[in-house]
């Protein structure tokens, strides 16, 4: 076996490619905008990443493409769903990680894992993408700030606030009228926070049903806002581990499985 | 309409088998088109039905009766449910219903179904569909029937509905001025047993490895077959499976060339063109080689006490009663069939259904054997991601898979 290994996740909010080598040692890891046009952001995440690693194209053993784009990559090795990347990915980083949360732009997922690191149950968010990345991109809409910003904002919150909706659309009028009515910003992030956790947690408690006796994982970019950790282990009564650069853990995982494939 | 398409489809088949595809499959087909045709022939005496209705009771008394939901099935199937599905909406029946019930109360109130001579409801599988048969009762104004199933196989519980299948007849015979005749029936319960026994066989046979059936063979075939029960159209169809069965497992021949994963679907098929079981056997070699539904879970009739076997049969369904019954009889199927994985579509709206979806999924899980509950509508096209869906069921093949490595 010789060559490189890529990755490449391509969600509703971001593409991100990752390069190994044949140990799996990450070489370089890109995060684009997926955007309206999806093949321009796979293009523009494997030539960032393909950059980094100081790589020409053709020195790529194998691709394994993932996320809801994933059919769209056209010269793939295969094609494998973000479950089962997510779950590679994060069995080659954190071993002992027996329930993963991921949530993604669109999709949130609890993942259960055997001791070999091999998918034995899983769920996902049904039909609606509320407490998703998306759902966060509204409410820091509504809230004025960057997305970035809601990872701390819930700083020195103490209030049980909870929204009342979890549509989006609902959601976000009512944040808009919490501000009007003078609710602490840190206040109404926290409340946001403990709603994506609590609808989450129970994505989790289909596939482990005590959590406390699991090791416990987040990936996905929402697992860059702290809040939402906390929120999370506060209702899973357990800790959450987010390993570095949670975002590309699919496509980590995707090029695992790619270099799995190809020995 | 739907006159044209079952004359049609009787047409097309009739033509497909004369010039000699004569797949059991196809000699099924032409039996459900034939029971459509005669529904909408204007010639027939007519029952509209709930599901668990004995149908062989009323094909010996020369009553043409098909439970309604195979209305909504069939519109799903031809494309035709979402205009009705917009419409009942707009007359104020909410979306959350079951849409299998919507479009049927649609179909009527748009003239699409015959008005039939009297109907008979039952209990049984769910309230919704009872209701339906009341709103329909008063929709065309005929004469309602309730067969009260009682959810528990006693002594009792028999008697008491076999008591309401004889009241039944009384019923029938006063609505078509034909007198019951126990003679019929007695050689309608033989007709009913030997389709049963040939129904035995051929799914003991589908649970051969590999599976002699592919996934779309038996979509929907213990459900409808009810329908001809205690004809001889019933016992033709029930041994063309059998002796197909027979012959590509005596061959060593599969449904689908190269079966890797064996799957069991749970209660409905989504009745609406989808590309769910071709995507799994083409892709994945995973082949749906049982179906809930298509189980024989009662025993032969008493012709010359045919009553209280009838009875038993309605009862017996998988849907009626406790969820431990009907665990049970899904943890048989997955032994049967040496199941590696069941998937659950929880149609959306149906309270029955998915009210179990949870213990379903955990006891069979505890035996071993993986559950994907989808969330999706049989009928109703609109409540269809195709991509999601996709995902869900990719990861969950991907997983068996990988778990059973093939």
């Amino acid at each position: 076996m010789s060559g490189y290994f890529l990755g490449i996740d391509i969600g509703s909010l971001s593409c991100d490619a990752v390069i190994i080598d044949k140990s799996g040692r990450i070489l370089s890891a890109s995060v684009v905008p997926t955007g309206a046009r999806n093949r321009e952001a796979i293009e523009r995440a494997t030539g960032e990443a393909l950059r980094d690693a100081g790589l020409a194209r053709d020195r790529l053993a194998a691709m394994i493409s993932t996320g809801y784009g994933r059919d769209r990559v056209e010269d793939r090795t295969a094609a494998v769903t973000e479950i089962t990347c997510h779950a590679r990915g994060i069995f080659e980083l954190l071993p002992d990680v027996r329930l993963l949360i991921d949530i993604g732009g669109q999709d949130s997922k609890a993942v259960a894992l055997g001791p070999n690191g091999k998918v034995v149950d899983f769920a996902m968010n049904d039909k609606c993408a509320a407490g998703t990345g998306r759902f966060l991109e509204a409410m820091a809409r509504a809230l004025g700030v960057d997305i970035t910003e809601l990872a701390e904002m819930d700083h020195g919150a103490t209030r049980e606030l909870t929204l009342s909706s979890m549509c989006t659309v609902f959601a976000e009028s009512e944040v808009v009228s919490l501000i009007a009515q003078g609710m602490p910003e840190n206040e109404i992030v926290r409340g946001l926070n403990r709603s994506i956790a609590s609808r989450t947690v129970s994505l989790a408690k289909r596939v482990c049903t005590d959590p406390t006796r699991s090791v416990v994982a987040m990936s996905g970019g929402v697992a860059h806002n702290k809040g939402v950790v906390r929120a999370l282990s506060d209702f899973l009564t357990t800790p959450v581990n987010v390993p570095p650069m949670p975002d590309t853990v699919g496509a980590y995982g995707a090029a695992l499985i790619a270099r799995d494939r190809a020995v | 309409m739907i006159k044209s398409y079952f004359d049609n489809m009787v047409d097309g088949i009739e033509k497909s088998l004369a010039s000699g595809d004569a797949s059991a499959r196809k000699r099924y087909a032409l039996s459900v088109a034939r029971l459509g045709s005669r529904l909408y022939s204007g010639k027939d005496k007519v029952a509209w039905c709930g599901v668990t209705a004995p149908f062989d009771l009323l094909n010996s008394m020369g009553v043409t009766s098909c439970f309604v939901e195979f209305i909504g099935a069939m519109l799903a199937g031809m494309g035709a449910a979402d205009p009705l599905l917009g419409k009942i909406e707009d007359a104020g029946y909410g979306p959350d219903t079951c849409a299998y019930h919507r479009a049927v109360i649609a179909a009527a109130k748009d003239g699409m179904m015959p008005v039939p001579d009297f109907l008979v409801a039952t209990s049984a599988p769910c309230t919704g569909g009872l209701a339906v048969m009341e709103t329909l009762a008063r929709e065309f104004s005929r004469d309602l029937f309730v067969l009260h199933i009682p959810q528990t196989d006693d002594p009792d519980s028999v008697s008491y509905l076999a008591d309401q299948l004889r009241e039944l007849t009384d019923f029938v015979a006063f609505h078509t001025k034909v007198p019951f005749d126990m003679e019929k029936l007695r050689a309608a319960s033989v007709l009913t047993n030997q389709a049963r026994k040939l129904m035995v066989d051929a799914y003991r046979l589908a649970a051969a490895k590999p599976s002699p059936v592919a996934g779309k063979t038996l979509n929907n075939f213990g459900v409808v077959v009810a329908l001809l029960l205690g004809t001889q159209e019933a016992v033709d169809v029930c041994r063309s499976f059998r002796d197909e069965f027979a012959r590509k497992v005596e061959r060593g021949e599969a449904g689908v060339p190269g079966e890797k994963l064996r799957l069991l679907w749970i209660q409905n098929r989504i009745q609406f063109k989808n590309d769910i079981t071709d995507y799994l056997e083409n892709e994945w070699g995973a082949v749906v080689v049982a179906d809930e539904l298509n189980a024989v879970t009662f025993g032969p009739i008493d012709p010359d006490d045919p009553f209280p076997g009838i009875a038993r049969r309605s009862i017996s369904i998988p849907l009626n009663g406790s969820v431990d019954r009907r665990l049970e009889n899904l943890l048989s199927m997955c032994r049967d069939y040496s199941i590696d994985g069941a998937i659950n579509p929880c149609h959306w709206g149906c309270r029955q259904g998915t009210g179990a979806s949870a213990m379903i999924a955990t006891g069979l899980k505890a035996a071993g054997v993986p559950v994907l509950n989808m969330d999706v509508d049989c009928i109703d096209r609109r409540n269809f991601a195709p991509g999601q869906i996709k995902t869900r069921l990719e990861a969950f093949i991907e997983m068996l898979s990988e778990n059973k490595g093939v």
